[in-house]
Formats: structure tokens, C-alpha cells, sequence
């Protein structure tokens, strides 16, 4: 083990400003998350309200014991989207302890467009039950959705990853074991109707809870029958006729209550499949990582900056220190849990994508969860670098990362460009979780070099047609193009659409990777599989 | 002297008179039920007997089983304490039957005292003045004293008085009267009568208490005199016929006809009326042929305590016989026990001083805030004032405070034993300095798992007519709500405590075992629903502070160990101490002007309470006296439906709405544990009634009971 140490100066001009930038990152993060928090208008909450229900964030919190930890997931899903009318997606999805155990709850914002299902909110759900799934996390889903947002059901109906999963991952985690309890806090409509319906316990509260296939409307329109809500569908019908429902609440805290009292009857949690010790500090203040990192992905820095601020005792125990050294790969703790570390210092060379695939090997061997922290540019080019086949070294490790067995961990803590991205575990390659600090980036490359692509390639073709292009046109079609590259590579337009997990302020990487770990051991590890490795 | 000596008791009184045998190197025998397996008083003795199952009846009153127990262990004498089996003649005959020593009177002198009627008989021979009443030809001819003169009609020639007889010599009398159980004492079976409307009920229900207590519903009935003192003179005779008396006591401070606190010398009884009173007392039990420890109790009229009469004679140690012998630095065991060892008394009646003034307090199982029901349940914790155990118990008479206990932290206060847990005796120059101390001495006693009555006795104590010593037998029940305790204001204030004590600290480094309410937005408040000890509930919330301590109550507090440090915003600071109770805790402030322990759990899923819908739940555990309704019954509010009896009190449960009885579960006699469903009301569907308000009020059980002392009950919408 190496205790790593500091080498930048606290006073340096360097440090004041990458401090002050990401701080103004964090603020602008908190802002938008404080937003999205309150989920629709001041009147859909007020209404909401008046109707004696509890906001989603209020029920998830009056869910969980007291005082515990919420990680929540995709908080700021199609932020900036549908002209910010869905914040959050008008879905919490998080990690929370109930009863001592980890759950993965899934609870509908009424507040937002009645808790219908836009394609994210779809996504998002989607992405809460694969964490549920992978990790063996029983599901509580706090219902009060109006179901499809019909205006797009071209996007959240007919596919695979639509709304239809959402019953199949029910089944199937059932069938596997993993818990699925339903709370009805309000309405429950058609689909939506078989997050109840396919639940293994599920509570409805009484005169406010409705679970109905077609609701007064439709059955209308259907056979001209007129019935109101309650009693077609009603939380006193399900509990004493049909049977849809197996508990009947009061209210919202008493439907959470139960909850609760249901989620105590599950066994206990499993051990982490690895042994976790006991915690320790950075050595390192963490405190200092805003002005030790410097928050624009173009401007290289030691990664080991980074770690002696998030390990255990800022304690690493390096691997093939002296080779492949654009890539800083070693074993630490944080929080306790064992951890393999891989990070970027510079682009990837073959030595370094052999190491690092040698690296995933060792930890999958050791059953040591992995941390990738992206700061990436890309494999390097030329011809030297294809002629001495850097394509199949990093496919190695591409294929090593694939078929890891070990929980994978990914923060893109800079840039996150081209085959660098696969190699460092993108969403691709089903990192347990994934974040995004503010100041990273993600594209296929970067705007520069794709300004830079695709100008020559316009030049190309018009040399071949025996034209020119103006000096002028290429200028604006890369200036373009550089704005797209930026605007599409940002966090928020990244977050907006799931690419990831959440964007987090880099001071909260510790503690979220230590809730993560502590989430990942849940499961069980597989069995270890190799593929064919290109030698 | 004796060698061994087996208690025939149990409880705090049990374990008082193992001290002293203990101290006079005489070897103790407990006796327990399976009830108190364990219990303190088992402990506190050289060896113990288990004597059968729970109930009373056939372990501590079974006269069989407890005088085999003592030819089993070869006690050569029994001490039966106060309660149980102390005033029954037929025990005491047969101790001596078996060749035991009885540490009593002879039970001759029991069943002569204790029948009321005859007790008056024997008074009034001896010129001790007595209440204008109604009695019977009883027990008194035997003792050949039977004669009735102004003061004292007989009924009949009957040995009992029937309804009739009853009705007709109150409707020629000044009201109140006061009806009694012929066969005993103890405030059960007594009732006031304030107009003739109620005289019917009353007398079916003393009937029935009196049955019930003493397996013998005859009563008499009396003249009641509303203002009135309750002084009794302890008298103590030997074998060889001397008596002495002891001084006084005022035991005027009663709820219900139950003694709270009691001190000696009574302040309005000076010397000369002393002197006067003992002589009476005295002559009385002279005449008696008495022997051993007794209590001549007598009514003083408030104002004037010169005009006192008689009211009855307890042949037993009483309750409060400590402040006797804290001011005379007597041990009563000690002289009980030489007494019936057959040594004669070796001091004179001049001999017998008091010194300074004394006062006990009785701490019970009960509760206060709500119509003083008993409470049972398991004792959380148990802590004795510190002077208590610094001034060294095992001589009664030492130390400015005295605890008499019977309860240990880990042990259950169950329904089938009397709810008195422990009495506290301060002892002081002055009666100024012994309220001051019992005052300090409450305060400075924990007792968490059952209600008790500890802050509502310092309520008392600080009332200007208790300084004053202004008392009267009905002061309580005049002060009545005002001495209540307000436990309700306490809890919104101590909620977010309880809240943060709830929370715990962290069980590891695990930062999912950290409770900061982290999420990636900052932190977060902890709430919680909570529910107290009567059922209310109160969402508590306390805010993270970043620094493992919290923002509550208005107040930053920090868990540490078992207590909650509490900073105020006011600059106050307090310790506040957490005990854990299965999933609730225990908060007690000892420096708070009002402390009371208060008792928060997270509060149940409704629905689960709700479980039974519309039925009636027993209020707390105990026996079906009465089921006054069946199915089909068309019933209005407020109607009484079932009796039951709990810890020796009668309870009512009444109608809370208008409805019709769909189905009684239990039946006469049945043992019911607290909830259980008693009855089904048919629901009557009020749609304004089922809404979706958040309900922090359950139905409270409107039962009550039947004698009650606070305001009336409130009425269920």
C-alpha cells in the first residue's frame, strides 16, 4: 500500500479557479436538483396536497427509516425537456433503507402531468428495476399514475424497453425472488393498473386509491356504463371483492406504514460477497478536491489527486505503476469496501489498455468490485500505434470490462470520448451505476476534432467533385458542429436522457460510491466467464 | 424468640419484614406465586416457597397451601403482612391449629374488628364515640356487646340488612351516607350516597365489590361526614396486658377512599388531644383483649378535630406504618414479632416520644392522566432516590428518606396484585422539611414501564392546603383535575427528542448506517409518526446537523450514550435520559418541572388497529364481572354494556354510538386480555365518517371508571 500524496499548492492561482468553477458547477447542480425536487407547478402540489396525499419525496421519506441515506437515481431525467414540464421525469427512483433493508423504490409525481409515463419516465423506471434486478433489491413501487402520457405513446407503448417491461422485469424479479410490493397512493390506471395487480403484497389506501383496467371514461364510452371511480375501482372494492389488493390504509402514512410492516417480514440482507473492513478517512482532505482537479477535461492531471481524496487513508496499492502509465490502476477501499481502481492519465496506448485488461482479470479473479473514473480522450492513433495492433489490445480490455463479473462502478469525472468511453465501462457495459460530475463531457469524440472530421471530409468530397468550399461556409459549419458537440456532450443533456445515473457534485463521489458498494453487495456474485481474448 | 418465620405476603411489605428478620438473625421464608417468580421479595428472603398459579385465590388467599408451605419449611411462625390473609380469622386459627404462631391478634379479636357493625359495638361499649349508622345483629353478640343506643340502631334480627332496611333508614337521614362492606375494609365496596336516585345502584354495586373483595356482599350503611379528617392512633399490646399507643397519623389525603399520603404526628392533633385519642384507642382495643400491632382508625371533623369518632379497627400492620416509626424510631415488625414471641413490652407509655415529623407518600400503578386506571406491564426501569440508598434502608428509622419497595426494573406489575409499588417516607424536624424532602424524593424516583402516579403526588404535595395542612378526606377529589398531570403539552415538545433517540446512532461506519439524512440535494429532515404511551399520536421531526447531532424540539440535541443532550435557544440545557423498551423509548427529564416519563413508539399501521372495525375493546386486562346486553340489543350511546373488573376496580364499557350489538364475544367470568374485542357494534356507514382525514385520534375506549374523579367522559362524535 502507498499512501498517496498531495502535490498541489492550495495557494496557486490553479487551484483558486478550478475551486471557484466547480463550485459554481456544484451550485448550478444543487439549483436544478432543488427544482426538479418540487416536481410540478405550485398548483398541481397544492391541489395535490388538498387532496390529503403526500408529495412523492415526502412519501419516500416517510417510507424509509428515519434519518437513513436516500440514493436517489436519475434525479434530473428529461431535464430541460418537454419545455421543463416533466422534472424528474414525474418519477423518484432511488435506494433507500426500509426496515434496515435496501429497497429500491419507484414512487409516481401526480404532481407531474398526473404521474403519466413520457419516454424517460418510462427509462427511468426501466432503470430503477435493472438496479433492482442486478443488485436483488425488493422493489416498492408508491403507485399514483395516470399511466402512457398518450400525446407520445408511439415512444413509451410498442418497444422493448417500454412501458410493457415494466410488468415483464415484475414477473421475472418475482420469479427470481427479489420482492415486488405496491403502495396505491392515488390513481392506477390501465397499465399502470398491473403494478398493483402484478406485485407479490400490495396495500391500496381507501378513498383515494383507484386500480381499474379502463377507468369511468372509457367504460362509458365501452358499454355506457356509468360508475364513478371508487367504486369501480376503489380501494374497498379490491380489498374486500376483488382481491387485487391485500391491505387497505387510511391514508398515505398509513399505507406506508404497512409498507414498512411488509418490507419487516422479507429476510435480511445478504453480506457483501467481499469482506469489508472497517472505514477509514482520506488522509487527504476531501474538502480540497474542487482545487486539486482541474474542472475542464482538456487539462491533464494525475489521477492519484483524485484518489488520495476518496480511498480509505487515501491508501492505494498501485499496479504496474511503471507501465502503461496513461492508465493508474490499483487496489483501495472506500468506505471499507474493497475496490480495484482503474483511472485515466492520458489516452489509452496498448500498454496501458493490456494493463488495465490485466487489471480487470486480477479483480474479477480476487472478487474485488471495480471503480472506473473516466477522464478519457480516446485510444491513440496512427499508423505506428495500428500497426502494432493497439485495436485488438483495446479490444481486450473492452472485452475484459464486458464480461467482468465483479459489480462495476463508473464516474465520468472529465472527458468521456470515442472507444475510450467502452473501455472505461460507459452505460454500455452495465456499470452497476454510473454519474457524471458537472464539468465532464460525453460524445464520440470531441467537438474540436469532429469540427475537424468532418470539415476535411467536406473539403475531400468537394476537391473530388473539383470544387471549393469557402473559407466561410467551413468556418460556420464548424462552429455548428462544435456547438452541437457541446451542447449534446453536456452533463445535463446526458443526464436528461439516462446515459446516466445522476450528475453529482465531485465532493459527494466518496459517500456515493460507498452507498453504491454497500448497494452492490446485495448480490451475490456470478459464476467467472472469459471470451476469447485477441492475442 | 422464633427461628424461622415465614411471610405470608409478598411485595414491598413482604420484603420490610425480611429486613427486620433479617436484622434480628431470624431466618425469612418467602412465599410466591408463579407470578412473582423472582419478584423482589423472593429474592430479599433466606429461602422461598412456591405456593400455585397467579390468582390470589389459590396462592397468596389459599390458607391451606400457605400454612403447609410453612410446616414444610418448618417456620415456627407466620407474618402475614397487611392485605391478603392478615384479617382473617379463620387464617389465624388455623396457623394455631397447626401449632404456629400467628404474629396478630387472636382470631377472636380479627372477626370481632373485623365486622364493621360488630367493631361499632365493641366502640361504643368502650365509649369510643361513633357515627350515627345502621348495623345488624352480627358478630358483635358473640363478643356479648350487642346493644343499640341513639347513635347505633340494629337493623333487625337478621344478620344482614336488606335494600329495604337500607333505603328506609337513609330516607330519615342528612345526606351523604356512606354505604360499607360488612366484611372488610380497604375503600372496596364502599360507596357515597348523594341523593336517594342513585341509592339502588349504589348498593348493587358496593354489593357486588364487597362480594367480590370478601366473599360477603352485606353492608351497612352510615352517616357521611363530608369534611372530615381521617386520624388513626397506632396502639401496640403485648400478651400480658399492656397496651400503648403510638401517636397518630393523618391518612386524610384519599382518592376513592384510598390512602395517598399519610403523616405523623397529624398537624392539628395536639397533645392533650392525643392523649385523648389514644386513650380511646386504647380502651377500645383493651376491651378487645387485642394483641400485637393495630390501628384504630377514626373521622375527625376537619375544622373542629376534637369531635372525632370511630370508624373501625384494622388488626393488622398497616400501609403507612412507617411514619409511625420513623417519629418514634420504633421497629412495629420488631415489636410484632417479640409480642408474639410472648415478651412483654418493656417501655412505658411515657416513654413513647415522637420526634420531628414524617410523611409517605404511595407510589402506584396507575394512571393519572387517564381516570387513574391501573397499569401493568413490565418495568423498564427502576431507580430509588439516591438518599434512599445512602441512608441504609435496613434500619427503618434512620435517614431522612425511606423507600419501601417491591418493584425491580426487568419485572412485571401485573393486574392480579394490588398497583402500589412503592411508598417513600421522608422524615424531617419539621413537617415543612419532610414535604420538602418526600417532594425532592419523588422527583428523584424513576419508574418507567407502567404509569404511575409520582408526578401527580408532587402535584399534591406542592398544593397550598397539603403545605398548609388544611386536609380534608375529600380534598382530592375537589382538586380533581386540577392536580392532573399534562402529559399531552409534554409530548409535542418531547416528540422530536424521542425522535432523535429513536434514530439511534450509527451502529458502524457503514454510510448506510449513518442517519444524516443524506441525499445528493443535502439533507433531509427524519420524520416519524410516533405514538405514546395513551395512544396519541404526533409526527416528530428533527433535522441532521451536519456534525451527527440534530434540530429539534427548537433545540439542538446530541445522543449520547443513553442520554440526549438538549440545548435550548433559550441558553437552557438539559439531560435528558433515554431508556429502550423494545421498539419505543423512555424519556425522562428529571430537571423539567413536570417529570413525567413519557413513552413514544413508532406509531402502528391503522389499518391494524382497526383490525377489530366496529368493535369494543377491553380498556386494559382483567375479568368479565357483567355482560349487560347480547346480540340483536338495540343499544344508545353511552349505554353501559359490559362490567369488567381489573386490579380490584370495577371498569364500565359503554356504547360509544347508538347502534345495534352484532355479536359479545366474552362471557361472565371470562379472563380478557387488554383489546381484546368485547363486543361487535354494527357499523353504521356514515360516508362523512370513513374520509380520508389523517387520523392522529383513534377511538379511545370510552370505558371509565365506574367511581371517577375527573371530568365526565368525552363523548364520541
Amino acid at each position: 500500500m502507498t499512501q498517496l500524496q498531495t502535490h498541489v499548492d492550495p495557494g496557486s492561482a490553479q487551484f483558486q479557479g478550478n475551486e471557484a468553477e466547480h463550485r459554481r458547477l456544484a451550485d448550478e447542480l444543487r439549483e436544478r436538483l432543488a427544482r426538479a425536487a418540487l416536481g410540478g407547478g405550485q398548483r398541481a402540489r397544492q391541489r395535490h396536497l388538498e387532496r390529503g396525499k403526500l408529495l412523492p419525496r415526502e412519501r419516500v421519506r416517510l417510507l424509509c427509516d428515519p434519518g437513513a441515506p436516500f440514493l436517489e437515481l436519475c434525479p434530473l431525467a428529461a431535464e430541460e425537456l418537454y419545455d421543463g414540464d416533466a422534472p424528474s421525469a414525474g418519477i423518484v427512483t432511488g435506494v433507500g433503507l426500509v426496515e434496515g433493508r435496501h429497497v429500491l423504490v419507484i414512487a409516481n409525481d401526480a404532481t407531474v402531468k398526473g404521474g403519466t409515463y413520457y419516454p424517460e419516465t418510462v427509462a427511468k423506471h426501466l432503470r430503477a428495476q435493472r438496479a433492482a434486478l442486478e443488485n436483488r433489491l425488493p422493489c416498492v413501487y408508491l403507485v399514483d399514475s395516470g399511466g402512457a402520457f398518450l400525446p407520445r405513446q408511439d415512444e413509451v407503448f410498442p418497444s422493448r424497453e417500454h412501458f410493457g417491461r415494466i410488468f415483464f422485469n415484475q414477473a421475472n424479479m418475482s420469479a427470481a425472488g427479489i420482492p415486488q410490493i405496491a403502495a396505491v397512493l392515488g390513481s392506477c390506471t390501465a397499465g399502470g393498473a398491473y403494478v398493483p395487480a402484478m406485485s407479490d403484497e400490495t396495500v391500496i389506501v381507501a378513498n383515494q386509491g383507484t386500480i381499474f383496467l379502463g377507468g369511468p371514461p372509457l367504460v362509458k364510452a365501452a358499454t355506457g356504463e356509468i360508475v364513478s371511480a371508487e367504486k369501480l375501482g376503489g380501494g374497498e372494492l379490491h380489498a374486500t371483492r376483488s382481491g387485487v389488493v391485500d391491505h387497505l390504509a387510511e391514508d398515505d402514512e398509513d399505507a406506508l406504514r404497512i409498507v414498512r410492516s411488509i418490507v419487516a417480514t422479507l429476510p435480511q440482507m445478504p453480506m457483501p460477497p467481499w469482506e469489508r473492513i472497517a472505514a477509514r478517512e482520506p488522509l487527504v482532505s476531501g474538502e480540497s478536491l474542487y482545487g486539486a482537479i482541474p474542472p475542464d477535461s482538456r487539462t491533464p492531471y494525475d489521477p492519484r489527486e483524485l484518489l488520495a481524496r476518496i480511498l480509505d487513508g487515501s491508501e492505494l496499492h498501485e499496479f504496474k505503476a511503471t507501465y502503461g502509465s496513461t492508465v493508474v490502476c490499483g487496489f483501495g477501499h472506500i468506505h471499507g469496501h474493497p475496490v480495484g481502481v482503474i483511472a485515466n492519465h492520458g489516452i489509452l496506448f496498448s500498454e496501458s489498455a493490456l494493463k488495465a485488461a490485466h487489471f480487470v482479470e486480477l479483480c474479477d479473479q480476487r472478487g474485488v468490485p471495480l471503480l472506473f473514473l473516466q477522464n478519457i480522450s480516446g485510444f491513440m492513433v496512427g499508423s505506428e500505434y495500428e500497426a502494432s495492433g493497439i485495436a485488438k489490445d483495446g479490444a481486450k480490455m473492452v472485452a475484459a470490462v464486458s464480461t467482468a463479473r465483479v459489480p462495476k462502478l463508473t464516474v465520468i469525472v472529465g472527458g468521456s470520448f470515442g472507444a475510450g468511453n467502452y473501455g472505461m465501462c460507459g452505460r454500455a457495459y452495465d456499470p452497476r451505476f454510473l454519474w457524471m460530475w458537472p464539468n465532464a463531457r460525453i460524445s464520440v469524440m470531441g467537438g474540436e476534432q469532429a469540427a475537424t472530421v468532418l470539415s476535411t471530409v467536406r473539403v475531400d468530397q468537394a476537391a473530388a467533385r473539383g470544387e471549393q468550399v469557402p473559407e466561410a461556409e467551413l468556418e460556420e459549419m464548424k462552429a455548428q458542429l462544435r456547438e452541437q458537440y457541446e451542447r449534446q456532450g453536456h452533463p445535463y443533456y446526458a443526464t436528461a436522457r439516462l446515459w446516466d445515473d445522476g450528475v453529482i457534485d465531485p465532493l459527494q463521489t466518496r459517500r456515493v460510491l460507498g452507498l453504491a458498494l454497500g448497494v452492490c453487495g446485495k448480490a451475490p456474485l456470478a459464476e467467472r466467464v472469459a471470451p476469447v481474448f485477441r492475442m | 424468640m422464633f427461628g424461622s418465620v415465614l411471610i405470608a405476603n409478598r411485595g414491598e411489605i413482604a420484603l420490610r419484614i425480611a429486613r427486620t428478620l433479617r436484622r434480628m438473625e431470624i431466618e425469612s421464608i418467602a412465599v410466591f406465586s408463579d407470578a412473582d417468580a423472582g419478584a423482589p421479595h423472593v429474592l430479599a428472603a433466606d429461602r422461598a416457597i412456591h405456593i400455585g398459579p397467579t390468582a390470589a385465590a389459590h396462592s397468596y388467599l389459599d390458607v391451606e397451601k400457605i400454612v403447609q408451605a410453612a410446616i414444610t419449611s418448618g417456620a415456627e411462625a407466620i407474618h402475614p403482612g397487611y392485605g391478603f390473609l392478615s384479617e382473617r380469622s379463620d387464617f389465624a386459627q388455623a396457623c394455631i391449629d397447626a401449632g404456629l404462631t400467628f404474629i396478630g391478634p387472636s382470631p377472636e379479636a380479627i372477626a370481632l374488628l373485623g365486622d364493621k357493625a360488630a367493631a361499632k359495638q365493641a366502640a361504643i361499649a368502650a365509649g369510643v364515640p361513633v357515627v350515627p349508622g345502621l348495623s345488624f345483629a352480627g358478630l358483635s353478640a358473640a363478643h356479648g356487646a350487642e346493644r343499640a343506643d341513639s347513635a347505633e340502631r340494629a337493623g333487625g334480627a337478621e344478620r344482614e340488612l336488606s335494600d329495604a332496611q337500607i333505603g328506609e333508614w337513609v330516607a330519615g337521614q342528612e345526606l351523604p351516607v356512606l354505604l360499607k362492606a360488612a366484611g372488610g375494609g380497604g375503600g372496596r365496596g364502599m360507596r357515597v350516597v348523594h341523593s336517594l336516585d342513585e341509592l339502588p345502584d349504589q348498593l348493587a354495586a358496593a354489593r357486588r365489590e364487597a362480594q367480590a373483595a370478601f366473599g360477603d356482599a352485606r353492608l351497612i350503611v352510615e352517616r357521611y361526614i363530608e369534611h372530615a379528617r381521617h386520624i388513626e392512633v397506632q396502639v401496640i399490646a403485648d400478651a400480658h396486658g399492656k397496651v400503648l399507643h403510638l401517636g397518630e397519623r393523618e391518612c386524610s389525603l384519599q382518592r376513592r377512599h384510598q390512602k395517598v399520603i399519610e403523616e405523623a404526628p397529624s398537624p392539628v392533633v395536639d397533645a392533650e388531644l392525643r392523649a385523648k385519642m389514644g386513650a380511646a384507642a386504647v380502651a377500645l382495643a383493651q376491651s378487645c383483649g387485642y394483641t400485637g400491632a393495630g390501628t384504630v382508625e377514626l373521622i375527625a371533623e376537619r375544622d373542629a378535630p376534637e369531635r372525632f369518632h370511630f370508624l373501625e379497627m384494622n388488626a393488622r400492620l398497616q400501609v403507612e406504618h412507617p411514619v409511625t416509626e420513623a417519629v418514634t424510631g420504633l421497629d412495629l415488625v420488631e415489636l410484632q414479632l417479640r409480642i408474639a414471641a410472648g415478651q412483654p413490652l418493656q417501655m412505658t407509655q411515657d416513654e413513647v416520644q415522637l420526634n420531628g415529623h414524617a410523611i409517605e407518600a404511595r407510589i402506584y400503578a396507575e394512571d393519572p392522566g387517564n381516570g387513574f386506571l391501573p397499569s401493568s406491564g413490565r418495568v423498564i426501569a427502576y431507580r430509588e432516590p439516591y438518599e434512599a440508598w445512602a441512608g441504609g434502608q435496613a434500619t427503618p428509622s434512620r435517614g431522612p428518606l425511606r423507600i419501601d419497595s417491591g418493584v425491580a426494573a426487568g419485572g412485571e406489575v401485573g393486574t392480579a396484585y394490588d398497583p402500589m409499588l412503592a411508598k417513600l417516607i421522608a422524615h424531617a424536624p419539621d413537617r415543612g422539611g419532610a414535604l420538602r424532602t418526600l417532594t425532592r424524593g419523588l422527583a428523584e424516583t424513576l419508574v418507567l414501564g407502567p404509569t404511575t402516579n409520582i408526578a401527580w403526588l408532587q402535584a399534591l404535595l406542592t398544593r397550598p392546603e397539603v403545605q398548609a395542612g388544611a386536609l380534608d378526606t375529600t380534598l382530592i377529589e375537589r382538586l380533581g383535575p386540577e392536580l392532573a398531570p399534562t402529559p399531552a403539552d409534554e409530548n409535542r415538545l418531547t416528540a422530536g427528542l424521542a425522535l432523535v433517540a429513536l434514530v439511534g446512532q450509527p451502529c458502524s461506519e457503514d454510510p448506510w448506517d449513518a442517519r444524516d439524512g443524506w441525499q445528493l440535494q443535502g439533507a433531509t429532515p427524519a420524520t416519524m409518526r410516533l405514538e405514546t404511551a395513551h395512544g396519541e399520536t404526533v409526527t416528530a421531526q428533527a433535522m441532521p446537523d451536519g456534525s451527527g447531532g440534530w434540530q429539534a424540539a427548537g433545540a439542538s440535541v446530541r445522543l449520547l450514550g443513553d442520554a440526549l443532550q438538549v440545548q435550548r435557544e433559550d441558553g437552557s440545557a438539559a439531560c435528558v435520559e433515554v431508556h429502550r423498551d423494545g421498539e419505543a423509548v423512555w424519556l425522562f427529564d428529571r430537571s423539567s418541572p413536570n417529570p413525567i416519563p413519557v413513552r413514544y413508539a413508532p406509531a402502528r399501521a391503522l389499518a391494524t388497529r382497526h383490525a377489530a372495525g366496529g368493535s369494543l375493546q377491553a380498556p386494559m386486562p382483567g375479568v368479565v364481572l357483567e355482560v349487560r346486553t347480547s346480540a340483536g340489543a338495540e343499544i344508545s350511546a353511552g349505554q353501559l354494556l359490559i362490567v369488567l373488573e381489573s386490579m380490584k376496580m370495577e371498569l364500565s364499557v359503554a356504547s360509544p354510538r347508538d347502534g345495534v350489538v352484532e355479536h359479545v364475544h366474552v362471557a361472565t367470568g371470562e379472563r380478557v386480555s387488554e383489546g381484546q374485542p368485547l363486543l361487535e357494534l354494527r357499523q353504521e356507514v356514515d360516508p362523512a365518517d370513513t374520509g380520508t382525514t389523517s387520523s392522529g385520534d383513534t377511538e379511545r375506549n370510552p370505558a371509565q371508571p365506574t367511581r371517577r374523579v375527573g371530568p365526565p367522559p368525552k363523548e364520541e362524535p
